[in-house]
């Protein structure tokens, strides 16, 4: 045989050299984008890399409990109490997910750098879209595990240790996106130089550079617009930021875009890191997880009066629950004074869920005395819209319902924090009521069915579906420095809960231990899931290094390269 | 018949052993001596002088003057001995009554004639041959014996007693040497062997009543170890002498010699003879495909005179009974759930949806509506082949409560039938032969929807068409058809009837399926429906394999030999997934999916052999030869959704209503190969041989070209003139050293780095569209251009003999392997990307153990033959090195989150169980207290406890590494799932016209994960069916000495979370795997009606188990590193057959 009977080039593939050109790079910085949302990324299962965080930041901040019952990834449980150990398979999958997406933005660099058909301007466009996201998925890594190894496009060997701190580096990352970023993009789902500036600023809040934060925040709320070109602005209705239908707005600063019926037949772009989280034996057929708290819930309970919510002793005389009570036995809600932010944030009995109806109770819950009789609400897709915006080609569904990395509240909210750290206590209470003032808009409010028995057939916009009453911060509770804290670290828990953030802050604030601790002494004694969990001090602020990583870094010599968190 | 006899002898010898003058001349002629050792003087020394004398002329000066009688027949020499010498004896005998025995010589396998078989009247010289259809006469003593030989056959003697008629048939003489072995590229005499070969018993092991080789294979042969399932057409897990690499164990399989991987289509009745190469001597002249072992099978020619054979079977495939995984009923299930909620939430009211709020619960009338006792059945709403999604929201369900309980595994299994039906005719004579046959197989599965159905056709021709060239064709075509479902794991239909509650009946008030739907009852499927949902399901595959061969002999001791061949390969498959609505969890989209494949393949090869002897006592043979061999292949397909009606003849891919989705895959690859092969043999008494191949293959780039050497040696010690024995008839010993290589998991694009597109993972949706995305790239693969060979360093030491009377035979292999070079694509750290890591030579692992093959062959009494074939196989293996920088892989995760049931390190074996040693259960808080005082003084630190999510009743692991404490470091070796040895045993018995036979395979020190437990004996995994271990032997405060821990609705570290000891049992067994009684109609009554054979037969397969696992059947496979696994198995289940074999 001659010699080219060998040759046997790969099928159905590309060499680099073919990509490396302008489409060809464009089409990988796309590919880093398509690893926003954790899914199909070499990890372990969907949801152990869903964007939102719902396990790390929502339910091991005690927002939620993971839900289902016991037996159901028991894995969390250990997570959430801050039991497990570095061998749990979640830490790996969340680990491999994020270096996925910083593999495709090196690539993405790499490859840019040989490509010539190209102007200056495209470049940098590209380049600063790489960087914002490598930025994005290196924050992941820090907040999660705190010390990681950092790889970029010139980095030959991946076994580099974790013994420095890379926030230097992030921030470098935010700050060429910045610099290098237009404020209108081609396409809304693109990072603009506005959203690199928030990110930017949250960068800075997070090693506690408050000044600098403060600056940069002040430049996107003053200056910034979405990638449309759109001045940012808090929507009229916090509701619409939940509905695929009115994503993508003027309070967008960055979002991870879903899809629903793609083509793929499948839900790898529609949240599928969120698939388990909807009520059990209900419309949505699975899965019964990431059921809201007790102490959730009452934390929207509002003052009568004023209607401020209760910093401090907001366990006190709790929002009346159905727990324990059967479905054929009767219930009527709570009927105190709420935030009406709540019943956006959770399904409970008796309160409309959507269009699909009233909650109604313990037949949607497949363990109250494990999980909890509640049910999530941002994440819900409508029955009206659902053929457009819901997936059901999967066992669970999909949802094109975005998942927010920041939003415009958000932003206002941190920089109410960097001004509150840095003595602007009226710029910081204005920053927040301009929040509380978008939630304190009527039209907003969750409202009765016309008909209770056709929940399609719309809601009466006359008739509040239960006692909303929220108000605004005045002088006096942000008289000092700590007063003003403390009210912008609980609206953050109102605006932003079930959105992934919590126990980042919590950690962030230093105020992990006692908050968490008390919340496992109050929701134990409710639910069965969260007993036995014990925030440790110097070492629960940071998950745990996946041990498959550290088996994977051993050097030439058999040593690992990557060093263990404290505490593991 | 004197055409050998033109052929010629030089002899100049003095003082030669009869024995090795007999010798001589067999290997300078074609002819055969056949005597018996008693009758012929073998010692006696010999001075003998011809030159190109004819052979007659010869025997004429040796025998002259002795008592020894020669008498030619075709090729075979029969020598005996003269009576004139035992004149004392024969005079008696010349007195008695001499009367006329006629009758007619059978072979027992196809109860074909034999012709020239030689007829002798025991201690007289009075003999005769049989005739071309053998027919004998011969006229004896009233009460002689005869003595019937025929060249490969067992010698048989029968008394005569006065009958004057007698049929007799011949066994075939396993122990006979100069049986011809096929071998890489050529064949030897068994007794020439230098390598490890051993020669499959193909009568015994098609006996075992199944249509896939290599599950009749499992403890035929030493050396191979086979593991499998009892679906019908599920390929078992084959390995030769241990794992070889971490990837395809799957030996080289080479059919008339054409290479494949795959012989799940051959019909094994087509099987003429089948050896296993398994070490370098003998394997690795088939060099980068070498390493895995090699299995060679030549099918059947045509042979005699026309003959038409016809073999088939019927037979029942039964159930085992009762309730094989102890759930729990209906009520019982009730009581262990309100013990569970008490155990975790002591005095909490229990308000439970089906159970009721009482003291004790209360099983309802119905379980959907939740609980109800009583229903309105005019609400009843559900349409089981409803096509929107949102109905699903509008059914009411009406389901009894089956309070007795329903019993799934009953449900899902019924006896099912088994039938074979195979008819061959074939014919040999000089201008050629063919053989052509027609096999039926159809084999229903005891689980419903599962079968096997398959049609082979099989057409063997040979054309002398001079007398120095051959021409001919091997050719056989497969259709086969046979569903499987994925046993062993979690989501199989098995597996849902083990966690589908006793209390859900199969179908609700109107018929329709009954589930998990409602509340309290688990999530799993119902297994019933899951089966019937299966039943438009098709998949046939049709495979051409065989090859065309010519053959040409030139300058007497050269022949040259082209063969061409390969496979046309093609599959195509539909199914049709239907809306649920029973279960707890449904999927509401009808979805259609189809796709074919299709694969051809070829080699050619081309040798030429030169086989010569030289001064009478060098014998040797020279192979050179070249191979090329292509593999290509594609596979195409999609799917579609939302189907307005789900009649089968309706649903194509276009003419569903959803999303239209389609795919498809192709793959190339090549060999290029040179080898040669010299086998040397000085005298009989010292054999030398040594191979070498060179390789080259289209999956490496950079070094694309591998050599691969072997050299072996034996001694025959019983060719030796000093040695003398009384009980030992022959004696070997040989060895051999050398390389065998491996490439078969290696992908064909391994060497590049590529990038690519794919929806689900690289496309995004940038323009900030909810319902399409934008095309996005991604590294899809890590490029080695440097990868090479594995290399297998093979050495074996081997014993043969034949001992006592040639009534035993032995065969005794010790080996060792050592895999150098091993590709492996180990993880890489998360830093690198997620692309499809390369294969690299970075492992090695070794593999050494014993294999033995025993037979024996025993006259018990006049009559009464009695066999035994036994076959043993250990190996050792032990990974040495997995990767530079990595120690050890993990697989298996299964429900663990992460923590995996199987590590594979160095310095163990594959597929070994890691976990938490379990050490008892807490039965006090105080026993809590006492340890977690001694590990905070251990550590000094107020916060540390002994063991994560401790409570009373709960598992205490053992703190392997003595540090007061339970970390991730006391996790150790639980459990391997490698026997430490398996055997079979063969029993036959022939009594006249009976035949009994009887085989016995068994697997010892192997242990199984019953990851069933998981499931039964925990109520905190999922709300399933229960065990009555989790009832009535779980810890609870009076039951400290139980078997389960307390039964608890949350899970915990301390419980089921993480892989531990309690999962892991001993999985050996013994097993009946066949008991077969026959019954040959003697000729007198088959003469009548003109069959030469036909034979009835009653078996049972898989007739008994002695094991103390607990699960549903202890054969658990799995793959290369991962096995040992049962979530489910598919269990063998007993058969009972009923079978003719005929022959016109």
């Amino acid at each position: 045989c001659s010699d080219d009977f060998l040759d046997q080039p790969a099928l159905g593939s590309l060499s680099e050299d073919v990509v490396a050109n302008k489409q060809g790079v464009e089409k990988l910085l796309i590919g880093a984008y398509a690893a926003l949302d954790g899914q199909g990324l070499g990890g372990g299962n969907p949801w152990e890399s869903a964007s939102d965080n719902w396990v790390y930041g929502a339910v091991a901040g005690g927002l939620a409990s993971k839900g289902s019952f016991g037996g159901d990834q028991p894995a969390i449980d250990q997570i959430v109490k801050f039991i497990s150990n570095p061998s749990n398979g979640f830490y790996n999958t969340k680990w491999i997910a994020a270096y996925e997406g910083v593999a495709r933005t090196n690539n993405t660099l790499r490859v840019l750098a040989n490509v010539e058909d190209i102007s200056e301007a495209e470049r940098s466009n590209i380049a600063g879209q790489a960087r914002f996201l490598r930025g994005h998925y290196y924050f992941e890594l820090k907040k999660m595990f705190n010390m990681v190894p950092w790889i970029d496009e010139n980095t030959e060997n991946p076994k580099q240790p974790n013994d420095t701190d890379i926030w230097p580096n992030i921030e470098a990352d935010f700050q060429f996106a910045f610099d290098n970023l237009p404020g209108t993009q081609s396409e809304f789902g693109r990072a603009n130089k506005w959203a690199a500036g928030a990110y930017l600023g949250k960068t800075y809040l997070y090693q506690e550079k408050f000044p600098e934060a403060s600056t940069i925040f002040t430049q996107v709320i003053e200056s910034g617009t979405n990638s449309a070109g759109e001045k940012y602005d808090l929507i009229a209705e916090f509701e619409d930021n939940f509905d695929a239908e009115t994503e993508n707005n003027a309070e967008t600063v960055f979002d991870v875009q879903m899809v629903a019926n793609d083509g793929t037949s499948t839900i790898a772009n529609s949240n599928q890191g969120g698939m388990l989280n909807f009520p059990y034996n209900s419309p949505f057929r699975c899965c019964g997880f990431y059921q809201p708290t007790q102490n959730l819930v009452n934390s929207y309970k509002t003052q009568p009066g004023n209607g401020l919510p209760y910093l401090e002793n907001y366990n006190q005389d709790p929002v009346k629950s159905d727990m324990g009570i059967a479905a054929d036995d009767s219930f009527a809600p709570y009927a105190g004074s709420l935030d009406p932010r709540l019943d956006w944030t959770v399904g409970r009995r008796g309160i409309p869920y959507h269009d699909w109806g009233h909650h109604p109770g313990a037949t949607w819950i497949r363990d109250q005395s494990y999980g909890g009789p509640y049910a999530p609400k941002k994440n819900i897709y409508w029955q009206s819209t659902q053929d457009l915006y819901s997936d059901q080609s999967s066992w669970a569904p999909g949802t094109a319902i975005n998942v927010h990395i920041i939003r415009f509240a958000d932003v206002l909210l941190m920089a109410a924090e960097a001004e509150a750290q840095t003595g602007n206590l009226g710029l910081a209470m204005q920053y927040v009521n301009r929040v509380r003032e978008r939630a304190s808009n009527p039209q907003g409010f969750l409202k009765k069915y016309i008909d209770e028995n056709s929940p399609l057939t719309g809601f009466n916009d006359a008739e509040n579906a239960a006692n909303y009453n929220i108000g605004l911060y005045t002088d006096s509770e942000f008289s000092s420095k700590e007063n003003a804290l403390e009210a912008i670290y609980f609206e953050r828990k109102l605006e932003l809960a079930m959105e992934g953030h919590r126990f980042f802050d919590l950690v962030r604030w230093g105020i992990a231990e006692e908050t968490l601790n008390d919340y496992f002494d109050y929701q134990g004694k409710i639910t069965t899931d969260v007993r036995g969990g014990k925030f440790i001090p110097g070492k629960s602020e940071y998950y745990p290094i996946p041990q498959a990583q550290i088996d994977l870094s051993l050097n030439s010599a058999g040593e690992a390269t990557l060093t263990q968190n404290p505490g593991y | 018949n004197n055409s050998y006899s033109q052929k010629t002898v030089t002899l100049k010898l003095d003082d030669v052993e009869m024995s090795q003058l007999l010798d001589l001349i067999e290997n300078q002629t074609e002819y055969h001596f056949v005597y018996k050792i008693k009758d012929v003087d073998l010692s006696r020394k010999i001075q003998i002088t011809v030159n190109k004398e004819r052979v007659p002329a010869v025997l004429e000066k040796i025998f002259k003057g002795t008592s020894t009688k020669y008498e030619i027949y075709g090729k075979q020499i029969f020598l005996t001995n003269n009576p004139t010498t035992k004149s004392s004896s024969t005079s008696s005998k010349s007195v008695q009554e001499t009367i006329t025995v006629s009758g007619t010589i059978t072979e027992t396998k196809t109860g074909m004639p034999i012709p020239a078989a030689n007829i002798l009247e025991k201690g007289t010289s009075n003999g005769v041959m049989s005739d071309f259809d053998g027919n004998f006469s011969i006229e004896v003593a009233e009460d002689a014996v005869l003595q019937v030989s025929y060249v490969g056959y067992a010698t048989k003697e029968i008394n005569v007693n006065g009958r004057n008629e007698i049929d007799i048939v011949l066994e075939t003489d396993a122990a006979a040497l100069d049986e011809v072995v096929v071998v890489g590229y050529g064949t030897q005499r068994k007794q020439d062997l230098t390598g490890a070969v051993s020669v499959v018993k193909v009568d015994e092991m098609v006996q075992q009543p199944n249509a896939q080789v290599t599950n009749q294979l499992q403890g035929r042969v030493s050396g191979v170890s086979i593991t499998g399932g009892g679906q019908p057409g599920e390929a078992p897990q084959v390995k030769i002498r241990g794992a070889n690499t971490f990837g395809n164990n799957t030996p080289l399989y080479v059919i008339d010699g054409i290479p494949t991987d795959n012989i799940g289509n051959i019909n094994p009745n087509d099987i003429e003879s089948m050896q296993v190469l398994k070490d370098a001597a003998s394997a690795s002249i088939y060099g980068s495909r070498a390493a895995n072992g090699v299995i060679i099978i030549t099918t059947k020619k045509g042979k005699g005179k026309l003959s038409v054979n016809y073999d088939a079977y019927y037979g029942t495939q039964m159930v085992q009974k009762g309730n094989p995984w102890d759930i729990l009923s209906s009520q019982e299930m009730a009581d262990l759930t309100f013990r569970a909620i008490r155990n975790t939430n002591p005095g909490a009211a229990i308000d439970h949806p089906q159970y009721g709020d009482g003291a004790q619960p209360v099983l309802p009338n119905y379980i959907a509506p939740v609980g109800a006792n009583t229903v309105d059945e005019s609400l009843y709403n559900v349409d089981p082949y409803y096509t929107d999604p949102a109905q699903l929201n509008d059914f009411y369900r009406i389901v009894e409560a089956n309070k007795r309980g329903t019993n799934w595994f009953q449900e899902i299994f019924n006896s099912a039938p088994i039938t074979s039906h195979n008819l061959s005719v074939s014919n040999g004579s000089e201008k050629g032969s063919f053989l052509f046959s027609l096999n039926y197989f159809d084999q229903k599965g005891t689980l419903d929807n599962t079968y096997l159905k398959r049609y082979t056709m099989r057409v063997n021709s040979v054309f002398n068409i001079t007398d120095n060239i051959r021409v001919g064709e091997n050719l056989s075509f497969a259709i086969r058809e046979n569903p499987q479902i994925g046993a062993l794991s979690e989501g199989s239909a098995i597996g849902m009837a083990f966690r589908q509650q006793p209390i859900i009946p199969v179908r609700d008030i109107r018929g329709n399926y009954a589930g998990s739907f409602g509340q309290g009852l688990g999530n799993a499927f119902n297994p019933v429906a899951m089966l019937d949902r299966l039943r438009n399901d098709r998949g046939v595959s049709n495979k051409l394999f065989g090859n065309i061969f010519a053959e040409i002999d030139f300058l007497e001791s050269l022949t040259f030999k082209t063969t061409f061949g390969g496979q046309y390969f093609s599959n195509s498959f539909n199914s049709f997934a239907f809306p649920a609505y029973e279960n707890a969890e449904n999927n509401s989209v009808n979805s259609y999916t189809e796709g074919a494949e299709t694969n051809f393949n070829w080699t050619w090869t081309n040798t030429l052999t030169y086989k010569n002897t030289f001064a009478d006592i060098h014998n040797l043979t020279v192979i050179l030869g070249t191979e090329a061999y292509q593999n290509k292949g594609r596979e195409v397909g999609g799917s579609t959704q939302s189907y307005f009606s789900f009649d089968p003849d309706y649903v194509t891919l276009d003419t569903g209503s959803g999303t239209q989705t389609n795919y498809s895959f192709k793959y190339a690859d090549a060999l290029s190969s040179v080898f040669g092969r010299v086998d040397y043999n000085f005298d009989d008494r010292y054999l030398f041989g040594a191979t070498i191949r060179r390789d080259g293959s289209s999956r490496f780039l950079n070094e694309q070209y591998g050599w691969f050497p072997a050299a072996s040696a034996g001694w025959n010690v019983s060719n030796e003139s000093f040695f003398e024995s009384s009980w030992i008839n022959d004696l070997k010993v040989r060895a051999g050293y050398g390389v065998m290589g491996n490439q078969i998991n290696v992908d064909p694009a391994n060497s590049f780095t590529t990038f690519g597109g794919n929806n689900q993972t690289s496309f995004y949706a940038i323009s900030g569209s909810n319902s399409s995305t934008s095309e996005g790239f991604q590294q899809s693969r890590i490029g080695n251009p440097d990868a090479k060979w594995e290399k297998n360093i093979n050495a074996n030491f081997g014993i043969d003999a034949t001992l006592f009377n040639n009534t035993v035979q032995l065969t005794a292999d010790y080996y060792r392997k050592d895999i150098n070079d091993l590709l492996y694509n180990p993880n890489l750290p998360a830093t690198v990307g997620s692309a499809t890591v390369p294969y690299v030579n970075v492992g090695q692992m070794t593999n050494s153990g014993i294999d033995l093959d025993l037979s024996t062959y025993f006259t018990l009494a006049e009559d009464l033959q009695f066999n035994t074939s036994v076959t043993f196989t250990s190996y050792n293996n032990e990974i040495v090195k997995i990767a530079d920088g990595l120690n050890y892989f993990d697989l298996e995760g299964r429900r663990f989150n992460g923590s995996s049931i199987i590590r594979n390190a160095e310095g163990g074996s594959v597929s070994q169980f890691f976990g938490y040693q379990v050490d008892g259960f807490w039965d006090s808080q105080e026993e809590i207290d006492q340890a977690n005082a001694a590990a905070r003084e251990s550590t000094g630190n107020q916060n540390t406890t002994y063991q994560s999510d401790v409570a009373v009743g709960r598992f205490r692991y053992a703190d392997v590494n003595g540090d007061n404490q339970i970390t991730a470091d006391d996790r150790t070796y639980i459990g391997d799932p490698n026997p430490d040895f398996t055997y079979g045993l063969n029993l036959e018995l022939m009594y006249k016209n009976w035949d009994f036979s009887m085989f016995l395979y068994g697997s010892q020190g192997n242990d199984i994960w019953n990851n069933v437990k998981w499931f039964t004996d925990f109520y905190s995994s999922f709300n399933g069916a229960k065990s009555s271990t989790a009832l009535y032997d779980s810890w609870t405060p009076d039951n400290m000495n139980a078997s389960a821990p307390i039964q608890q609705t949350v899970g915990s570290f301390s419980l089921a979370d993480v892989p531990n000891s309690y999962f892991v049992e001993d999985g050996s067994y013994l097993r009946a795997k066949q008991i077969q009684l026959g019954y040959t109609l003697p000729n007198s009554v088959l003469d009548a009606i003109n069959i030469s054979k036909l034979r009835f037969y009653v078996q049972m397969a898989n007739a008994f188990t002695i094991t103390g696992y607990s699960g549903i059947d202890p054969e658990i496979s799995g793959d290369s590193v991962n096995f040992g696994i049962d979530e489910g198995a598919y269990p063998n289940q007993r058969q009972l057959i009923f079978g003719l074999n005929a022959s016109l």
